[in-house]
């Protein structure tokens, strides 16, 4: 290999960072004349977790990893990966894999010598480019150009490309966007596949479900600012729970519960669905007013509840 | 620094564009020169001097001023070229020193551009001499005369290449940056080439058309009378001033702009 894989873990020979934490994000601010991208934003990755980074579209989650990646200047804070600015990385830099837009590709270069260049930018012997063709199912691709790729194969070009260096840690912006739906459970399946050898990943995307299954951790950002941190579980805490009832006599069921201070939906003209109380007050309630219940049942709110109901706030354009 | 340098080699061998800038400048250069030589020692009003005299040759020999522009384009789509294609982001995730990845596009421009200059200048040479030759004419001009002409279309092509990422860095629009080369050739430097002939060599492709002995245009306007050349070495200073101006102001400017 030209220029020789890194033989320590960069960690041992870096700066450290936070305990654990290979992406550190410090109240890093970013402003586009009046509207600021990403407003004191801070956040930690912990190594060999894969860690979902989410926002509706316009959130502030492409600046923030380029700004730590340095290539946006950010207005004040910093963020750092093992402790260092990404500039500052040097040799080390081969061992973070980005993936950023699926658009970075001169069309008439073909997938190989795309791959080849990187290799040559970086020092990484060119025998790696057919490695990662194998590993993102391209290798029957090597010769085409990059204009006559779909938007899904330009996305696994791009992956190919993150995956040169044999990174310890991945940083994916979106990497979701254009895959079909054997596409989106082949890339769960690379996630999960580098989140068992031990590799930290940080992955964006403004679809929940797209990361919720690999992900331990999430990181929820809104107008540039931070709405949640913490386990994926987390999440689904902050999802309303609600109850859904059957019964015969459901007006007047309604009726009651509202009055005392439940939130009603009319599900059917025998289902409801309750929140802002448990199954044990909505059942005992029942009971008092001496209305039949067929059915009770708790339902947990979905990922996609508590991701809206954290991003409620005034959507943006794009 | 090797790196960035090889990358950018490897840049330029893997995509059309080098090759058909070379392509298109020894097109162009081989039917310039084809129509200097045919038509030279012929016409009535506006005589072409002959290729058996030393101007008649020379306008032959150096018909490479198109190449000298297709070399500036070349440089500015090596380096605006990333913006376009977006590849820029990659290259610098790769090589996180900007400053460092303009210097070694700027030395592969030059590198290219040399080639455009050369593959020119010999088409250019062959065409003259070998009409010469058919018509049973002696050499009217020396070797080393002949041999410096081809040495400043390689030189003159070089620089203004590396001059062309400088302006492809600083303009970013690649469209945009070589309507500029041209509109710059053709407008600028013809203007003031007109209008202020003690000026007009130290404009850049006035000085390496000088270089190469561009009088003609050889698919350019042709160069003012009454300008003079610098000598070689000045002028090469000069044009190599140019590049480092223009990159330094890009390297101070845009170069340092968000990727976004």
């Amino acid at each position: 290999m030209r220029g020789g894989a890194p033989a320590a873990a960069p960690r041992a020979r870096l700066n450290g960072g936070g305990a654990g934490a290979v992406i550190e994000v410090r109240q890093l601010t970013k402003r586009f004349g009046a509207v600021a991208a990403v407003d004191r934003l801070s956040f930690q990755v912990k190594a060999g977790t894969v860690t979902g980074f989410l926002g509706p579209n316009g959130a502030g989650k492409t600046t923030t990893l380029r700004m730590l990646l340095g290539l946006v200047r950010p207005d004040s804070g910093q963020a750092t990966i093992w402790g260092n600015r990404y500039a500052d990385l040097g040799v080390w830099r081969r061992k973070v894999g980005v993936v950023l837009e699926a658009s970075g590709f001169h069309p008439g270069r073909t997938v190989r010598d795309h791959l080849r260049v990187r290799c040559a930018a970086t020092g990484i012997a060119f025998s790696r480019a057919d490695a990662v063709l194998e590993v993102t199912g391209l290798d029957g691709l090597a010769g085409r150009r990059a204009a006559a790729l779909s938007l899904g194969e330009r996305q696994r070009l791009g992956l190919a490309a993150a995956l040169l260096g044999n990174p310890e840690v991945l940083i994916l912006d979106e990497p979701g966007n254009g895959l079909d739906p054997a596409g989106v459970a082949w890339l769960r399946g690379l996630l999960r596949q580098l989140a068992n050898e031990g590799r930290t990943v940080l992955v964006s995307s403004h679809l929940l479900a797209e990361v919720a299954q690999t992900a331990d951790q999430v990181i929820v950002i809104d107008h540039g600012r931070l709405s949640l941190s913490g386990p994926v579980s987390q999440l689904t805490t902050a999802a309303e729970q609600a109850v859904v009832v059957r019964t015969p006599r459901a007006a007047e069921l309604r009726a009651a519960l509202a009055a005392a201070g439940a939130a009603v939906r009319e599900l059917a003209e025998d289902r409801l669905e309750i929140t802002r109380a448990d199954t044990e007050q909505v059942a005992t309630l029942a009971a008092a007013r001496g209305l039949p219940i067929f059915e009770i049942t708790k339902e947990a709110g979905s990922l996609e509840d508590a991701f809206l109901t954290l991003t409620a706030g005034e959507r943006r354009p794009g | 620094m090797n790196a960035a340098l090889r990358a950018e080699f490897l840049k330029l061998r893997t995509t059309k564009t080098a090759a058909g800038l070379v392509g298109l400048a020894v097109a162009v250069t081989a039917l310039m020169a084809t129509l200097e030589a045919a038509t030279a020692g012929t016409g009535r009003g506006m005589a072409i001097p002959s290729l058996a005299t030393p101007a008649g040759l020379r306008d032959a020999l150096a018909s490479t001023g198109f190449a000298l522009i297709a070399a500036a384009v070349l440089g500015t789509v090596i380096t605006a070229g990333e913006f376009r294609h977006k590849t820029a982001t990659g290259t610098y995730l790769d090589q996180s020193d900007r400053t460092r990845v303009l210097a070694a596009k700027a030395i592969a421009a030059a590198a290219a551009g040399a080639l455009v200059g050369l593959t020119a200048a010999a088409t250019a040479t062959g065409i003259g001499l070998g009409f010469a030759a058919a018509r049973g004419y002696p050499l009217a001009l020396s070797a080393a005369i002949i041999a410096r002409y081809g040495a400043g279309a390689v030189l003159g092509a070089g620089l203004l290449a590396a001059a062309g990422a400088g302006a492809g860095s600083l303009i970013r629009h690649q469209v945009g940056a070589i309507i500029a080369v041209f509109a710059w050739g053709f407008a600028v430097e013809l203007i003031v080439g007109g209008t202020a002939t003690a000026v007009a060599p130290y404009l850049p492709y006035t000085a390496a058309a000088l270089m190469a002995g561009v009088t003609s245009g050889g698919g350019m306007p042709p160069i003012a009378r009454g300008v003079t050349a610098l000598p070689f070495s000045a002028a090469a200073a000069v044009l190599a001033g140019v590049a480092i101006l223009l990159a330094a102001v890009a390297a101070a400017t845009t170069v340092r702009r968000d990727i976004i």
